[in-house]
């Protein structure tokens, strides 16, 4: 009686989630339950940005209940899904490019000849489980088409750290174990009979693509490879995998190779003895969704992002940003912890018109959808040095520090951190407070908060690569002591915005 | 500038020892509808500084955490009145910073 009790209970929630489902897609519901259908799990490949792969890990685990793995090739992390979650991992916010596993491999033996080794490739071609990961590249078309195109008005910048790159085989890459596949065109034959949609860079190539697929009726795929390989065991580069490989994909396929108006982009990373193959699910970065007007050292979104889960918003926070620039950060802030309150500002009135206009449009994006069109966000044109802010009001402050290379210097970073740190720990809370705080100028940023010894404490740190350049993303804590009481806040700086008074003043209010 | 802001804002200029709270005068105001949010409403509460408050003709009522309809009404203080244009007066030195397009210009110039 118990086993009939627990399949009666079983098919009474599988029957229960089967009507919903129908009832959501307004089907007729149907009382025959027979086998319900299964969709396909898939492993997907994301990248994040280097030193974020657990907070990003994280974020899968939360919104789409999938344990992710870290692989140990930095800044990418591996997960499985139904196929009916995909639309869903699009929306992720720590994701910068998606693709679907074809295969991996652990510890794939590399022969030691470049011969054998383009052997070996010809054969894995014909090997590989292409049908699964083709049918997701197939449904991940259809929900690309549905997002719709969204206006950019600058293109995306090749992402340095990134791992694909959309230059052409002219340009010579700096990175030379990072390159694209130059295939000579053979005689195409058809062998798909779905044409696939072009990718999103620009509407009018969409355009005059499906004109041509109209025209021609069925027209092959277009493909290329991209490859990148790290080891120093390998007797090949990168470019020999490449063209070996795709070359072994042509043949299989019969596709036609195209650098820049490809359909699909096979994925061919190789790191150590590890291999994955994969197909690549985006075309441009998800990671400057939110920014239409750019800066000079716009942050990415998935950056953004990252550092925020860092923070830990809670109900109610009020977090600042002291120096937003183009507003990257409380944007993506915003979008998400919609329980908190964003404090965003910057002296420079440039950096803070282009800010709202960030948030204008974010507004219209969203006001369009039907929802109310405020935002818990305010920006203010302000001197990080000299807060107008009372004491002791923030709860987290979060920015990105000047560089000293591409904005500021780093002599004036020398001046500049000191005061900014002795200011922020004005204005944050005591006990509670905390900080998430982006530079690359690690020394002068440490030698700085060695002077702040009383007034904040070091949680920990992340290494990342922001644009090429290494930086850190330091987590600090603010300590239980009170501003204006510790010699630290006591001592004269020589461009002192207040006096001594009126900083004890603070501390007694 | 929503009032939550301007709950947080306090004029600097060297030499002022009581620079808040900071006066509005704004001469173009607009009402922005956002997703109300009670937990938010009522924690934010104790952090305020209810006078600025209060002199809106909103009286703190004891067990607000329960009564919706205060805490809506606090919700639209806070978050839906925006002043879009106007400025805001140190209530000491008198100095004026402008409100434009709803960002406020709380930049000293050298002296001050």
């Amino acid at each position: 009686s118990c086993t009939v009790y627990a399949t009666t209970l079983i098919k009474y929630d599988l029957s229960c989630e089967l009507y919903q489902k129908k009832r959501q897609t307004s089907e007729p519901y149907l009382v025959d339950l027979g086998e319900k259908e299964l969709d396909q799990t898939v492993t997907i490949g994301a990248t994040v940005p280097t030193g974020f792969e657990h907070t990003a890990a994280e974020e899968v685990q939360e919104k789409l209940e999938a344990t992710a793995r870290v692989s140990k090739n930095r800044g990418r992390i591996y997960f499985d899904i139904t196929t009916d979650k995909l639309f869903k991992v699009h929306q992720l916010k720590s994701l910068d490019n998606l693709f679907v596993v074809v295969k991996d491999y652990d510890d794939y033996q590399f022969k030691t000849t470049k011969e054998e080794v383009q052997l070996d490739w010809q054969e894995l071609a014909t090997k590989l489980p292409w049908t699964n990961a083709l049918e997701v590249w197939k449904l991940n078309n259809s929900i690309k088409k549905k997002k719709g195109r969204r206006k950019r008005t600058n293109p995306t910048k090749s992402d340095q750290c990134g791992n694909f790159s959309t230059k052409s085989t002219d340009t010579v890459p700096s990175d030379p174990e990072e390159l694209l596949v130059d295939l000579e065109a053979l005689e195409v034959k058809e062998n798909q009979r779905d044409v696939s949609s072009q990718p999103e860079d620009d509407s009018e190539e969409e355009k005059h693509s499906e004109i041509q697929d109209q025209e021609s009726g069925v027209t092959p795929l277009k493909f290329r490879v991209t490859c990148n390989r790290a080891g120093d065991k390998h007797c090949f580069t990168s470019n020999d995998a490449a063209r070996d490989f795709g070359g072994a994909v042509q043949e299989f396929f019969q596709w036609k190779a195209d650098m820049t108006k490809f359909d699909v982009e096979v994925l061919l990373n190789i790191h150590n003895n590890e291999v994955v193959v994969g197909i690549a699910l985006t075309v441009e970065s998800l990671h400057r969704r939110n920014i239409t007007h750019f800066g000079p050292t716009t942050l990415r979104s998935t950056l953004a992002y990252g550092m925020l889960r860092l923070c830990k918003p809670q109900v109610s926070d009020v977090i600042v940003d002291p120096m937003c620039g183009t507003g990257a950060i409380p944007l993506e802030g915003v979008m998400e912890w919609q329980n908190s309150f964003f404090l965003a500002g910057d002296n420079n009135g440039t950096a803070v018109s282009r800010s709202v206009n960030n948030i204008k449009h974010i507004v219209k994006r969203t006001h369009d959808e039907g929802s109310p069109s405020g935002l818990p966000l305010d920006i203010v044109q302000w001197d990080l040095c000299n807060l107008p802010m009372r004491s002791s009001s923030v709860d987290i402050i979060i920015t990105d520090m000047p560089f000293g290379k591409r904005m500021g210097s780093k002599k004036k970073n020398w001046e500049l951190y000191p005061l900014c740190l002795r200011e922020m720990a004005r204005v944050c809370k005591p006990g509670t407070g905390k900080a998430v705080l982006l530079t690359q100028d690690k020394k002068c940023f440490l030698k700085a908060l060695l002077q702040m010894e009383g007034l904040w404490r070091k949680s920990h740190t992340v290494w990342v690569n922001v644009g090429g350049l290494h930086a850190g993303v330091f987590v600090l804590k603010r300590t239980a002591v009170v501003f204006g009481t510790t010699s630290e806040d006591v001592m004269e700086p020589h461009t002192a915005t207040g006096s001594q008074k009126e900083n004890m003043k603070d501390a007694s209010q | 500038m929503k009032l939550l802001t301007h709950n947080m804002l306090t004029s600097h200029v060297q030499g002022v020892i009581k620079g808040y709270p900071l006066i509005i005068k704004a001469t173009e105001v607009k009402v922005n509808e956002l997703e109300f949010s009670a937990p938010f409403v009522s924690r934010m509460i104790p952090k305020l500084e209810w006078s600025l408050i209060s002199a809106l003709n909103c009286t703190l009522i004891p067990d607000y955490e329960k009564d919706e309809e205060f805490l809506r009404k606090v919700h639209r203080i806070l978050l839906e009145v925006e002043v879009v244009e106007g400025c805001l007066q140190c209530p000491e030195s008198g100095r004026e910073f402008p409100i434009s397009k709803g960002v406020p210009n709380m930049l000293l110039i050298e002296d001050e």
